[in-house]
């Protein structure tokens, strides 16, 4: 009789040992698997998907730095047009990492709404250039730096005029200052996070295994649904479009990303070609090896061949159109809300269909279900 | 007349007070941990505080979400509640004060609606009858007069038939072809966790699903009669604590299993509790000195009304986990008739939808970023349970209001996936969900019945 007394206290203990486990779970701080398993995909999105992102960005960004730094102190049309062309590889190299808002993305603020809020506000942009006093990375400057302050800055005009606001105008100094402050700031962010990521970061990616809150599956598939569903099919496409508008006038062409420059769709297509690489791994594991693991099913299909062939779908109604978007959205407006409807449909299979096949929960509160 | 003096020991046998005792103890420490817990880890603020709309439960749409400081006052409530509980300290108004603080909590919004939540109302809420605070508890240090060592069998009893339909349920709904047959949904939940140490490897195999969903059905319904018989009840406690404890390793599912670790020892005999209060005892001698035989009697007058409410409320208690018989369709894709029945980790299921606004006057439809309304928390469940669509789709229809668009439309475009099915669509998108009535046990027509 007595070792059932102390059997049952050391249940106990051992529940009150699982309850502190648990507690401290969610506060992830890295730590190593300590059996070595480690799950493929984590690994591979992680190291050749992931990571050569964020160096392609942090090079990029540098590089679009660097011919601010040009422009500003000596304006021209060659040095404008080098700064022009450095802010859409920049800028496409930011379509490759919009889908990882959380870890060090998140704890530098290298996040879609803080360096890519569209449309940007160009009252706030002149009244800054013109007061000189702004925080640059404020809270109350959200929408008037990031990409979307620069395609204003470089691109709001025609070349003449935009050399003019760097050269003759009353605030041409605060100009230089308010564009290099801006391309400085994004750099800043985009080396700490690649940095972060080929650091400490990769290890604790790939040991932060199963699907509960918080683990490395859970965090990727929830941010990247979230980046798919808001930011390119609502933002990209459905407010432009008219999607969203209570008013009776169906288009906000001026919504488009990259207004201003008119490089919408080639940006659109780079972020659907970066979530198409999220998803294969590229040639290595990735989310496509674990839905075939699953042999999850639509509709009698093999999810894996749906979701590849939306894609397809996807990219190839948008091969239709043509840049600037903001002028398809008027011209050819069938054929954009042709592509908008397939956007849509993965949506539907990113959201639902992929991540119910791994078990990921969406939106996941770090809460008990049961 | 043999069965009739069984069934009045049964109820008004004389049976000694300390699994109730000790019941009161665990039970009030389970509840103060996970109480700390739930204000520890922000879930006040994120559940209550940041929502800007609730879905509140049909009929009690006026309880409503308190102002914050109010809300953390309300789980202040709780704590100092199941301390109460747990030590026996002014019991009765401990075991009200909890009662009516977790409850509201929980009425505020059926997004956080939760099987073990509703457990620890009704376990609480039976705790409400009973002395257990007559013996090892503050209240007999303070008036030793109060002090009982005897009680009625049913004030142990309850529990025991309590718990009893809740395992018998929680198995019996296990009984179907996705759990038994096809192995859903832990076919997909138990790979998500093959990289955890040591079981992880198993855990990936096939095999190990249809295994699990067997062993947790013939668990669920055998392991009452483990406990109650006294010859297996030693082995039945240890099943008790390997399944809740993999099932706590496995799933996120908070304090549930903890609870149950606690409350199954009810079923235990009295002098398992005479011993595990001794070891108590150390913490304090006096809490147990000087045990002279005194029966508690249940004060006159209440017997039938008693009887009447106990036959009342196990009456419904056997009766709303069936009533989902009463709908057409398949329960776990409609939802009628889920909530408060015992069905636990039944389904993988995931859905999105998007809300369109028609506006009558010009024809547009506006669709609709819910983020704009909604947690992501509280859109994840609204977007697989038909009555918090339709909840939505009437605010909507507000909201839009007050944008300027009159007698606005509210559709809905939406695909739920069910234990691996595929996403199919969920709802009839061609209805007004803004122009239907939500009623308390009415049928919803505009639910497309699930195609297998």
């Amino acid at each position: 009789m007595k070792q059932k007394t102390t059997l049952v206290l050391t249940a106990f203990a051992i529940a009150g040992i699982i309850v502190l486990f648990s507690c401290s779970k969610s506060n992830n701080d890295g730590g190593t698997n300590p059996t070595g398993q480690t799950d493929s995909a984590l690994l591979n999105i992680g190291k050749n998907v992931i990571i050569p992102s964020y160096q392609n960005l942090s090079t990029a960004t540098a590089a679009l730095d660097a011919s601010v730094t040009a422009f500003t102190q000596a304006p021209n049309a060659t040095t404008l047009a080098n700064a022009q062309a450095a802010y859409k590889t920049a800028y496409l190299a930011w379509e490759g990492c919009s889908e990882y808002q959380f870890g060090p993305a998140s704890d530098q603020s290298l996040l879609t709404n803080t360096i890519n809020v569209f449309p940007t506000d160009s009252t706030v942009i002149k009244s800054n250039l013109s007061s000189g006093s702004y925080t640059i990375d404020g809270i109350s400057n959200l929408k008037a730096q990031g990409f979307p302050a620069i395609d204003f800055l470089l691109f709001g005009a025609d070349n003449a005029a935009i050399l003019a606001r760097f050269t003759t105008d009353a605030a041409a100094a605060n100009a230089k200052t308010y564009l290099s402050a801006i391309t400085a700031s994004i750099k800043t962010k985009a080396a700490t996070v690649a940095v972060s990521w080929s650091g400490n970061y990769i290890n604790q990616f790939t040991s932060l295994t199963g699907v509960s809150a918080g683990s490395s599956l859970s965090l990727l598939v929830n941010s990247f649904v979230q980046d798919y569903d808001v930011v390119l099919k609502n933002y990209k496409l459905g407010i432009p479009i008219g999607k969203y508008g209570t008013t009776v006038l169906p288009q906000a062409p001026a919504k488009c990303e990259a207004y201003y420059s008119g490089i919408s769709l080639q940006l659109l297509v780079q972020q659907v070609k970066a979530f198409q690489n999220i998803y294969t791994g590229g040639t290595g594991y990735g989310f496509d090896d674990k839905v075939i693991a699953s042999k999850a099913q639509k509709n009698g299909l093999p999810l894996n061949d749906v979701i590849n062939a939306e894609f397809t779908t996807l990219l190839a109604k948008l091969s239709v159109l043509s840049d600037p978007l903001s002028a398809a959205i008027v011209n050819n407006n069938a054929a954009v809300n042709d592509a908008y409807t397939e956007a849509t449909k993965l949506v539907v299979l990113l959201k639902v269909d992929l991540s119910s096949a791994l078990g990921v929960k969406i939106s996941f509160q770090d809460d008990d279900g049961d | 007349m043999m069965t009739e003096i069984k069934l009045k020991n049964f109820i008004y046998g004389n049976v000694h007070i300390a699994p109730l005792a000790f019941f009161r103890i665990a039970l009030g420490a389970v509840l103060f941990i996970s109480s700390i817990r739930f204000i520890a880890h922000g879930w006040v603020k994120d559940f209550y505080i940041t929502p800007r709309f609730h879905f509140p439960f049909y009929g009690f749409e006026w309880i409503r979400a308190l102002p914050p400081v109010a809300m953390y006052a309300l789980y202040g409530c709780m704590v100092l509640g199941a301390f109460m509980i747990a030590a026996g300290l002014y019991y009765r108004t401990g075991v009200i004060l909890f009662l009516l603080s977790f409850v509201y909590a929980e009425m505020i919004d059926k997004t956080y609606y939760l099987n073990h939540y509703y457990l620890v109302s009704v376990l609480v809420l039976l705790l409400a009858f009973v002395p257990a605070n007559r013996y090892f508890s503050i209240d007999v240090l303070r008036k030793p007069g109060l002090k009982r060592t005897h009680v009625p069998a049913w004030t142990i009893n309850i529990f025991k038939w309590q718990l009893a339909i809740i395992y018998i349920y929680a198995g019996l709904s296990k009984i179907n072809a996705d759990w038994l047959i096809h192995a859903m949904p832990l076919k997909i939940w138990l790979p998500a966790n093959q990289f955890i140490p040591v079981i992880g490897r198993w855990l990936a195999l096939p095999v190990t699903a249809v295994l699990f969903s067997w062993c947790g059905m013939l668990f669920d319904l055998s392991i009452v009669f483990f406990l109650l018989n006294r010859r297996t009840r030693f082995l039945g406690y240890i099943l008790v604590i390997i399944f809740h404890l993999l099932t706590a390793v496995i799933f996120q599912i908070g304090m549930f299993p903890y609870i149950m670790l606690a409350a199954t020892t009810i079923f235990f005999s009295e002098h398992f509790h005479q011993r595990m209060l001794g070891s108590l005892s150390a913490l304090r001698p006096s809490l147990r000195r000087g045990d002279i035989p005194r029966v508690y009697v249940s004060p006159a007058g209440y017997k039938q009304a008693g009887i009447f409410f106990f036959s009342m409320y196990f009456f419904l208690q056997l009766l709303a986990p069936i009533r989902f018989l009463l709908y057409p369709g398949k329960l776990l894709w409609t939802e009628e008739g889920y909530r408060f029945s015992w069905r636990v980790m039944l389904m993988e299921k995931g859905g999105t939808t998007f809300f369109h606004i028609v506006d009558p006057a010009t024809g547009k439809r506006i669709e609709v970023n819910n983020r704009d309304f909604l947690t992501g928390y509280q859109e994840r469940m609204m977007e697989t349970q038909p009555d918090m669509m339709l909840q939505y789709a009437k605010l909507l229809k507000k909201e839009f209001e007050q944008m300027g668009i009159q007698h606005a439309g509210v559709q809905v475009e939406s695909y739920v996936t069910l234990n691996g099915s595929g996403s199919r669509l969920f709802i009839d998108s061609s209805v007004n969900l803004a122009a239907q009535k939500e009623t308390l046990f009415g049928h919803k027509k505009w639910i497309l019945p699930y195609q297998p």
